[in-house]
């Protein structure tokens, strides 16, 4: 089976400098993803992360928001502690192969960022909470080339090559 | 008769006003299958949106969907449970689960329960049922495979199976080419 199930190393950017009760400090995660990477029976490819947020001073159950390619999404929280699912749908064909990152804000970053929105600033100037990298080593959309077209190339260029010698022996 | 007209396009405000006054979130939620084909033990991506149509923002929506036995589908990704905090008005979220059936035949996908909460002071919570992709039949492995599988191990044997009846009579003509181009070399000499 081509898929399965990716463990991936975790980017920690962690830019803790205000000191909060609520914020998560040191923020950890420890992440799964799944990328529907066998697109042949699908219309859309579906990107799958689940982690769980671990944070240095205990703090549990937070809102997360999750920012990827510019779509902003929410977090789904699970029935575990700190388990929070982000997942998307894309087109078959727009899908890109490559890395992810999915950039996870608390409620206090998140409201910085729509603040910086609507001020037209730039958004980019918010420092996300933690960074997940989701990588999508490419989608299988099904052979490239027809094994049936292939047979027929094949046996077209044996017999070309039989009759063209069998003319030159002749003539 | 026009002041008819005229008292009931006002009650028509009355009402529309009134009703907007009333803050509260109204949530839609569908429940898609993201596949051309279902097939057994491949993915079937299910995809949740809710939508809040109402004004104000949801709380705590729960999405559960008891409608995978794990007897008949194995689980990928993505939880069949899940808690978005906050929907906020005239969006929508979505979220994801990936399964694979474990086997073929009719299956019926009814709808997922989502619960919420419809305003910040709500005592209750407000139930919302999904709609149903319904009745989809899920492809045996081994027919979607003999349809769309690219069949290159079929034609290798088939090659192979051919080539006896064109190596064969190649091999004696290469051998009496070369046979008589050695008689002939000698007598160019000459």
């Amino acid at each position: 089976m081509m898929n399965r199930f990716i463990i991936f190393s975790i980017l920690i950017i962690c830019g803790v400098s205000e000191i909060f009760a609520e914020t998560c400090q040191k923020p950890e995660v420890i992440a799964s993803a799944y990328v529907t990477e066998d697109a042949t029976i699908l219309t859309n490819v579906a990107f799958t992360t689940q982690f769980v947020l671990k944070c240095s001073n205990g703090v549990k159950g937070i809102t997360l928001y999750a920012e990827v390619d510019g779509k902003s999404l929410p977090a789904a929280r699970l029935s575990s502690d700190n388990k929070y699912q982000v997942s998307w749908t894309e087109d078959v064909k727009k899908a890109r192969s490559g890395d992810y990152n999915i950039k996870l804000y608390d409620d206090e970053r998140y409201a910085a960022i729509r603040k910086a929105l609507r001020n037209g600033e730039d958004p980019n100037s918010v420092k996300p909470l933690v960074v997940v990298v989701l990588n999508n080593p490419g989608i299988y959309r099904g052979p490239w080339i027809n094994s049936e077209l292939l047979a027929v190339l094949l046996a077209a260029l044996v017999s070309y090559s039989a009759f063209s010698s069998k003319f030159k022996l002749l003539a | 008769m026009k002041w008819h007209i005229i008292f009931a396009a006002f009650a028509a405000f009355l009402l529309m006003t009134y009703a907007e006054e009333e803050e509260a979130a109204r949530l839609l939620v569908s429940k898609q299958l993201l596949n051309k084909y279902l097939v057994e033990n491949m993915d079937i991506v299910i995809k949740y949106t809710v939508y809040n149509v109402g004004n104000a923002a949801a709380l705590e929506v729960e999405i559960t969907d008891n409608s995978f036995h794990p007897d008949h589908f194995t689980h990928v990704s993505g939880e069949l449970n899940a808690r978005i905090d906050r929907v906020p008005p005239y969006t929508n979220v979505s979220h994801i689960v990936v399964v694979r059936p474990r086997k073929f035949g009719y299956f019926n996908f009814t709808s997922a329960e989502v619960l919420y909460r419809h305003k910040e002071d709500a005592g209750s919570l407000q139930f919302a049922a999904s709609s149903e992709p319904g009745e989809a039949i899920i492809v045996s492995f081994r027919d979607y495979d003999k349809q769309f599988s690219s069949h290159v191990i079929d034609w290798a044997a088939f090659a192979v199976m051919t080539l006896p009846s064109l190596a064969i009579p190649f091999a004696l003509w290469y051998s009496s080419k070369s046979k008589y181009e050695k008689l002939l070399k000698p007598t160019r000499k000459h």
